[in-house]
């Protein structure tokens, strides 16, 4: 037998008020790991969008904050421009590798059925140099060339959304001129599913953009130079430089302070749920005293008392965590629908990510709040005297 | 003299409030190695005041208490827990049995605080002892009142104590099942052990080798017999 054994053995007695008890910290720990699992998920898919861009550097109209650039990423609209000399300028940079030009336009669309209207972002790009910045690109019909016109291309989750299929012809611009579905991208997993494609001259026309494009996209041929090409980029007068790096660090912060409303949310849950174990524990403890009295006389000492309160409660805590970051694992699906909707920027792929790490962390933490809640409890009992122990429950 | 247990001018105050409770006044005796000695007396006269001084769980108040030698007046409590560990079984009325624990585990339960260890087989002969040898793996709602104490009899066993203090080990049970208690006391006697056991049936008493009287605090009769023969 050994004081982890005992504890096990003693808290049978209330099995109810023990599951109760294991309960609370099992709802905070599964949301603390969610938590945590969430932000590392969140870090690494942020990654991998970036990459999957392909792009290492963007060009954007001055005057255009950071926030601008991560709205670029996912869509939107920047009221500025850049013109297709600053274009020309940028791909004459030594070690640029490849620069291409983007036109962006944002308009809402109203759903007939259920009257709600939503913004569609269609991307005037340069098909053979988008090609190169993303191989990966495949698609059901066939691509455009640069010269076409009346011609798109479309993602596949709008295409699903919308019905939409290879032949069809939508109305677009303030003209509502004719333009053919080409193609439809394959699936892709990231933003670019959601987005039609235009061949830049075409949107340009269309929306009287002419010669005006809204971010530049460069890639460099070598990653250490990415500083030296983008210096080189802002002595362009237009021009303001966003990195990647950068782009990542602002939206980590935009999703920062989602994170800290959760991180309270979790705090309060973790304080509940302490002051429930200590709460029960008091409640045991007391009723035990006579019991404590019986185990000095034979033997225990004030530690071993103490021992033997701290191994339940940290059996208790030890208990809900395990089952919290199981819980957790179970529902990540549920705890990851209902926070994408809380965060003001969230990747297309699977937010919620575990390690090893991450489950030591946890279990770790549900140890350190058993012993935490059991201390003062531990400390109680363990400083009755035995007599104090053995009349206190008689009378 | 083989004193085992020597108590001179013993004393012991309690408070309750600002009232001072003189529960043993200027208690004298002394208690030899192997002896086997009984404490009757009303309710209130002291004794499990004089059996929880005997079994280190408190200290005197004044006078002084020899336990195989060592002075337990005014022992820090580490020192205490160590006395009590290597020198005393303890057994209660209530019996106070962990209930979720089976009568074997019960009776190692001492063996986790004194971090001794203890074979199986001396396990099992301790349980043969008390009676139990079929009864290990019993929870203690499953035993009868006879069974759970010698349970508990047989934890007070396992660390080898040198005395066992019973207080009132027979004031839950019926009288078949005290004189079977009792019978166990003999043969633990017989074993080399020293028993003192405090109770209120006067015929279970005079079975003890010498028989002590308490009465507000004071030893006020000892009845000595020669010979203890058999049950
Ligand atoms: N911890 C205590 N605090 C106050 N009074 C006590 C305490 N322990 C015992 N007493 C008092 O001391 C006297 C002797 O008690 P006790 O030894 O328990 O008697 P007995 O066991 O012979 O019935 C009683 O008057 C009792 O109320
Ligand atoms: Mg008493």
């Amino acid at each position: 037998m050994n004081f982890f054994s005992l504890a096990a053995k003693n808290l049978q007695r209330r099995k109810g008020r023990t599951m109760l008890t294991v309960l609370g910290v099992a709802i905070a720990i599964s949301v603390l790991f969610s938590l945590l699992a969430l932000n590392s998920g969140y870090e690494k898919e942020l990654n991998k969008e970036v990459n999957s861009l392909g792009v290492h550097i963007l060009a954007v109209p001055k005057g255009c904050p950071y926030e601008a650039a991560s709205l670029i990423i996912h869509g939107g609209v920047i009221p500025k421009y850049l013109s297709d000399s600053d274009y020309r300028n940028v791909s004459t940079i030594a070690d640029v590798e490849l620069a291409t030009p983007m036109l962006m336009h944002q308009f809402m669309k109203k759903d007939e059925k259920t009257g709600v209207s939503t913004p569609h972002i269609i991307y005037g790009i340069n098909m053979e140099e988008t090609r190169k910045l993303k191989p990966w690109w495949a698609v059901e019909g066939r691509f455009f060339s640069d010269n076409e016109t009346g011609v798109m291309l479309v993602g596949r989750g709008l295409a699903d959304k919308e019905n939409l299929s290879v032949g069809q012809v939508l109305p677009v611009g303030p003209k509502k001129e004719n333009f053919t579905i080409v193609g439809i991208l394959d699936r892709t997993g990231d933003q670019d599913d959601q987005f039609h494609f235009f061949p830049l001259k075409e949107a340009q026309r269309v929306f009287n953009k002419q010669g005006l494009i809204t971010t530049i996209a460069v890639r460099v041929r070598d990653v250490s130079r990415i500083a030296a090409v983008s210096q080189e980029m802002e002595l362009i007068p237009d021009i303001q430089v966003v990195t990647m790096t950068q782009i990542m660090g602002t939206i980590m912060n935009l999703a920062g302070s989602a994170r800290s409303l959760l991180l309270t949310v979790i705090a309060i849950a973790l304080i509940i749920s302490a002051f429930g174990i200590i709460n029960t524990l008091l409640m045991s403890v007391n009723e035990r005293t006579r019991e404590f009295g019986m185990m000095k006389a034979i033997g225990a000492s004030g530690l071993d008392i103490a021992r033997t309160v701290l191994a339940e409660t940290v059996f208790i805590t030890l208990l809900g965590g395990i089952l919290g970051t199981v819980a957790a694992v179970v529902g990540s699906s549920i705890i990851e629908s209902f926070v994408k909707g809380m965060l003001p920027y969230s990747p297309g792929g699977s937010l919620i990510f575990y390690s090893p790490e991450l489950v030591g962390f946890s279990l770790g933490f549900s140890i350190l709040l058993g012993l935490l809640c059991g201390i003062y409890p531990a400390f109680k009992s363990s400083r009755l005297t035995p007599m104090e122990a053995i009349r206190g429950g008689v009378e | 003299m083989s004193c085992i247990i020597e108590a001179r001018k013993l004393c012991k105050v309690y408070l309750r409030g600002r009232e001072e409770i003189h529960a043993l006044k200027n208690v004298d005796f002394s208690i030899e190695a192997g002896e086997f000695v009984s404490i009757i007396g009303p309710s209130g006269s002291g004794k499990t005041a004089l059996l929880n001084l005997l079994g280190c769980l408190d200290t005197p108040s004044s006078g002084s208490l020899r336990l195989n030698g060592t002075e337990i007046a005014g022992q820090k409590e580490r020192d205490l827990v160590r006395l009590r560990r290597e020198n005393i079984g303890f057994v209660f009325q209530q019996f106070y049995l962990m209930p979720t624990l089976t009568a074997r585990e019960n009776i190692e339960l001492p063996l986790l605080f004194s971090k001794k260890n203890r074979s199986a087989k001396r396990i099992d002969e301790v349980l043969q002892m008390v009676g139990l040898a079929d009864r290990g793996d019993h929870l203690p709602g499953q035993l009868s009142g006879g069974e759970m104490q010698r349970v508990a009899i047989g934890r007070a066993l396992i660390n080898d104590p040198k005395i066992v203090l019973a207080d009132e080990p027979t004031g839950n049970l019926d009288s078949a099942t005290s004189e079977m208690i009792f019978g166990l006391f003999s043969e633990l006697k017989k074993r080399g052990l020293t028993l003192v056991v405090v109770t209120h049936n006067l015929d279970l008493a005079r079975r003890a080798e010498k028989m002590y009287t308490l009465r507000d605090g004071r030893i006020v009769g000892c009845v000595e017999r020669a010979s203890l023969d058999g049950a």
